[in-house]
């Protein structure tokens, strides 16, 4: 796993959130898995680093959480997005994808719109 | 306020969730691991691979949920609660010391407690009207004297008028008068206070009836129907339900008022007010600018300032001034908040009481310290032992601050117990007149209050033991297995230091009460001028409109009196307008002519109204002339008599008796005087005697409508009350009395004095039970660690009688510089007092000598207990010791 980046501190929330939009209620190994897929297998997910997220996003009120029943018939806990977590979802992924917008001109030269 | 909600939910789960969230967590990742597996074994790993690679991805499940679980609470609360858990624990392993420190400190935080629970109630909340800052006492000022006081009827009106400051102004007048209500064997009649008022008082207050409604115009004028709004007490008490006083009728001044209104509870404005009248029915306003008969009241428009009022009204009175120069030469106006007018009395001597109790609980927290400090060298292995395993100094202090703490809030919770009881005592003991003291008691400010300063005495008494260990030396404490013998520790001077303190703080308490108990004293033994021993008195009062009906009426006493003086045990009777303490009038007069134009800045004297044989009843003796008569009556020529104080200023060296006198009581008519009496203290007894001039009553029938009956008896005061009020219903059943003693009139004279002298006293002899206690303790502690120079001065052929002059030395020598520091300290703030003292100088040597002979007593009795200790210490055994 050497190759592997560990998540960036404060993206790790935005992709939960993106993540439990994209697919519905979800247990926590399903969006561990789901990120590191997503990412290419570029990015590494621990739960050490994924819970204290989740955590935090509950006590903030942006997911929920319950006990039920995986695809295979197995108990977990699923995960998942709140009316107010929605909000906060769209309102992040503005401000990311302005943050990666501006960002993008320093680091891409040239090319000067008209 | 998303911060907010995970900040409550994680204090939340302090309180309740954390062992089933711990247990949540570990399922949750128990299925994260049985889901990894299952999909391991469908990518076709073998059974015991599939686990193998899942549990290594899965990481340290032990490190994340340590990262979770202190997310999830509050660790530093946790941290706390283990030390507080641990600290009730160590406070109960040693209930000696516990109970000791939880009771000193609970004394000390109970009485502060209840000493801001009622300075809260008396001097800091908000009266209970609706804008009760705009709220204002209108009152004439005495530019000369600076003396605040009654208003007359025209200058009210002329206020009124030409003032826009103000969004209300009433006029009022307010005094207990009978009242009585229903008719017959049913009617019940009682003295309660009674205020008249005319348009716009309930305005002021932005009160209106709870039932019924407010007066009409027709009922205010004069000559109109009049009526009578009652107060919500006054209702329940007669007519059970207040919604049955509506429409009932009361009597009063011998008219019947229907009832049109009652209060809601707790309005009682002034002076716990049960009634109020339509001030039309006693007849027109006093038309005179110098008849002060009046209160105002007022309420400031929205935005104006107190001040702009003031300006204002300084300007009306300079023009009424000049208008009126006969009437209000030298006269102003003055306009004080009226929360700042009704405590204004009692301000002082409560923040003094406040300050003396805040002074008890230092002395407490020094003897905390002291307590706390011992313990600590005591437990200085333990302490060691703590820091050589690896606890933090921060730990370690945490960790006893947080027993402070502990300690604190024990004794908070006992010391709520003390304030609830200590409150209750107050008011009890407290004069009748402390406005608004009887809304004190223990409720959610109060208690902030007792956590807080009790949090505070923690810190104060908690620190200096705890930075203490800072400076232990671990290796020597560890290797220690007893106290070091020896002092001059830094410890020690810091024990001896607070003993100190607390001598020098109980010198400046214990000098407090004992000028105010000397002032007592003297307040006292002043001679009043009267005997007032077993005289009994009457309040009664004779329905008088006019003067032909007064005349009528005073008949009620000529019939009355000699049936009184018939009565068994009764040695006289008599009629007076003046008791101690209660003048009804006063002004100016004037001797052998009548002044074409009067000097109203003139001598004044008190004006009372008499029957024969008063001053035989009341032991006033009779300097000079005869006493009134029978024949002193309307038609005759009037007479007067004087006392012994305007005898001197207005005769000196001539004889009054014979001489003319004037004064406008009820008429200008010249009156002889036929005798001179002696003085009478008529303002209480700190007050000098003034000139007096006494007149019959058969001569002034208004004024003597008025009249209290006083009888000089030999009996049973209980007995002769029954009997009088026999008497009098016989003669009159439509007047109602109201009976008490002289004595209890004057004892009420002395109240507030008694009050502040009692509380006062009682901290002091806290203070001193403290720091006989701080003494004790310090002494103990140091025969403890003397033991063995003492044992080998014994050895070495020291008398016990040595040993003991040795450490009475010690205690002395304490004692002495406590008393010194107190002395000049006491010497100082006890100019505080000034006003509050009678008869005794904030410097009085002989105070002082008394209060340092107590506190050395005190401190020589305290350290005698040790020292007798150390007398017998055996000289083997201490020797061993080493």
């Amino acid at each position: 796993m050497g190759d592997k980046t560990d998540v960036w501190q404060g993206t790790l929330a935005l992709m939960v959130l993106k993540t439990l939009e994209m697919l519905g209620p979800l247990h926590g190994y399903g969006i561990a898995r789901r990120i590191e897929q997503t990412s290419g297998d570029l990015l590494s997910v621990n739960y050490g680093t994924l819970y204290p997220a989740l955590l935090k996003l509950e006590q903030e009120g942006y997911i929920d959480s319950d006990w039920g029943v995986s695809d295979n018939n197995r108990k977990a806990k699923f995960y998942r997005l709140t009316r107010a977590g929605r909000k906060q979802l769209a309102r992040e992924a503005r401000e990311w994808s302005q943050a990666t917008a501006i960002l993008a001109r320093f680091l891409v030269p040239g090319e000067e719109r008209s | 306020m998303r911060r907010m909600r995970a900040w409550f939910l994680r204090f939340r789960n302090f309180f309740s969730g954390a062992r089933n969230a711990e247990k949540d967590f570990a399922a949750e990742m128990q299925s994260n691991l049985q889901l990894h597996i299952d999909e391991n074994s469908r990518r076709g790993m073998s059974a015991e691979e599939a686990r193998r690679d899942a549990l290594m991805r899965l990481g340290g499940v032990v490190q994340t949920e340590e990262i979770v679980r202190d997310q999830r609470s509050l660790p530093w609360l946790e941290s706390f609660t283990q030390d507080f858990r641990f600290a009730v624990r160590m406070l109960l392993t040693n209930p000696g010391f516990t109970f000791t420190a939880v009771l000193i400190l609970a004394l000390g935080i109970g009485a502060n407690t209840a000493m801001f629970s009622v300075v809260r109630a008396v001097l800091l909340r908000p009266l209970a009207y609706s804008q009760p800052d705009r709220i204002v006492r209108i009152a004439s000022l005495w530019k000369k004297s600076g003396h605040q006081g009654q208003v007359s009827a025209p200058d009210f009106h002329d206020w009124h008028d030409q003032s826009t400051a103000f969004e209300h102004m009433a006029i009022y007048a307010n005094y207990e008068m009978p009242i009585s209500v229903g008719s017959g064997a049913t009617a019940t009649a009682e003295f309660p206070m009674t205020t008249a008022i005319a348009s716009d008082f309930f305005e002021c207050f932005g009160i209106a009836p709870a039932i019924g409604r407010e007066f009409t115009a027709d009922e205010i004028k004069v000559g109109g129907t009049g009526a009578a709004i009652v107060s919500y007490g006054f209702a329940v008490r007669n007519f059970g339900d207040p919604r049955l006083a509506l429409g009932k009728a009361l009597v009063a001044d011998g008219k019947s008022l229907d009832i049109v209104g009652v209060m809601p509870p707790g309005f009682g404005f002034p002076e716990k007010t049960d009634v109020w009248l339509t001030e039309g029915i006693f007849g027109e306003e006093t038309p005179s600018r110098s008849a002060h008969n009046y209160r105002v009241v007022g309420k400031l428009k929205d935005g104006v300032e107190l001040a702009q009022a003031q300006t204002q009204m300084t300007a009306i009175g300079a023009r009424l001034e000049e208008k009126y120069p006969d009437s209000n030469k030298t006269k102003s106006v003055a306009v004080t908040r009226l929360r700042d007018f009704l405590v204004s009395d009692y301000r002082l001597t409560l923040l003094v009481m406040l300050a003396a109790v805040g002074v008890v609980l230092l002395i407490a927290c020094a003897n905390l310290a002291n307590m706390l400090l011992a313990r600590a060298v005591g437990r200085t292995r333990e302490i060691a032992i703590r820091a050589a395993i690896g606890a933090g100094r921060a730990r370690i202090v945490r960790q006893l601050v947080t027993e402070s703490v502990a300690l604190a809030l024990i004794a908070a919770l006992v010391g709520v117990i003390v304030a609830y009881w200590g409150v209750k005592t107050m008011v009890a003991l407290a004069p009748q007149d402390v406005p608004r003291l009887s809304e004190a008691g223990i409720d959610g400010g109060v208690l902030l209050f007792a956590l807080v300063i009790s949090l505070v005495a923690s810190l104060v008494f908690g620190l200096a033991p705890a930075l203490q260990v800072l400076r232990v030396d671990l290796n020597s404490a560890l290797k220690q297995t007893v106290r070091r013998a020896g002092g001059g520790t830094l410890a020690d001077r810091l024990r001896q230091g607070l003993v100190v303190a607390e001598i020098a703080l109980s010198v400046i308490l214990v000098a407090g009460a004992g000028l105010l108990i000397k002032s007592l004293l003297a307040l006292q033994s002043v001679q009043l001028g009267i005997t007032s021993e077993r005289i009994v008195m009457a309040e009664a009062s004779v329905p008088s409109t006019d003067l032909e009906t007064a005349k009528r009426g005073i008949r009620f006493y000529s019939q009355l009196l000699p049936e009184l003086r018939a009565l068994p045990g009764v040695r006289n009777a008599a009629g007076t307008t003046m008791v101690p303490g209660y003048t009804s009038s006063n002004g100016i007069y004037f001797v052998d002519h009548l002044p074409t134009n009067f000097d109203i800045t003139g001598p004044n004297a008190i004006f009372t109204v008499v029957t024969p044989a008063a001053f035989a009843t009341m032991g006033i003796p009779l300097r000079a002339g005869r006493d009134f008569n029978d024949a002193d009556a309307y038609d005759a020529p009037f007479t007067a008599i004087i006392n012994d104080a305007l005898a001197r200023r207005t005769f000196p060296n001539e004889d009054p008796i014979g001489r003319m006198i004037f004064c406008g009581l009820d008429s200008m008519n010249p009156m002889k005087i036929v005798g001179v009496v002696g003085n009478v203290r008529q303002q209480g007894p700190a007050m000098e005697p003034e000139a007096e001039i006494y007149m019959p009553y058969l001569q002034h029938p208004q004024p003597a409508a008025n009249m209290r009956v006083i009888v000089r008896t030999n009996a049973d005061a209980g007995v002769i009350t029954a009997a009088m009020r026999e008497k009098m219903r016989l003669i009159s059943p439509d007047v109602p009395a109201k009976f008490s003693t002289m004595e209890q009139a004057l004892a009420e004279n002395v109240a507030e004095p008694r009050f502040r002298t009692l509380l006062l006293g009682i901290f002091a002899a806290l203070a001193v039970c403290l720091a006989l206690a701080g003494v004790y303790g310090v002494m103990s502690y140091v025969v403890g660690q003397r033991a063995n120079e003492i044992g080998l001065r014994m050895a070495l052929g020291a008398s016990p009688g040595e040993i003991l002059r040795l450490v009475l030395r010690q205690a002395l020598l304490l004692a002495g510089l406590g008393i010194a520091i107190g002395f000049a300290g006491a010497v100082a703030v006890t100019r505080l007092l000034t006003s509050m003292l009678f008869g005794v100088k904030t410097t009085d040597p002989v105070t002082y000598a008394e209060v340092i002979g107590i506190v050395l007593a005190a401190a020589l009795l305290a350290s005698y207990v040790p020292a007798r200790r150390a007398m017998r210490v055996d000289p083997m055994v201490a020797l061993r010791y080493e």
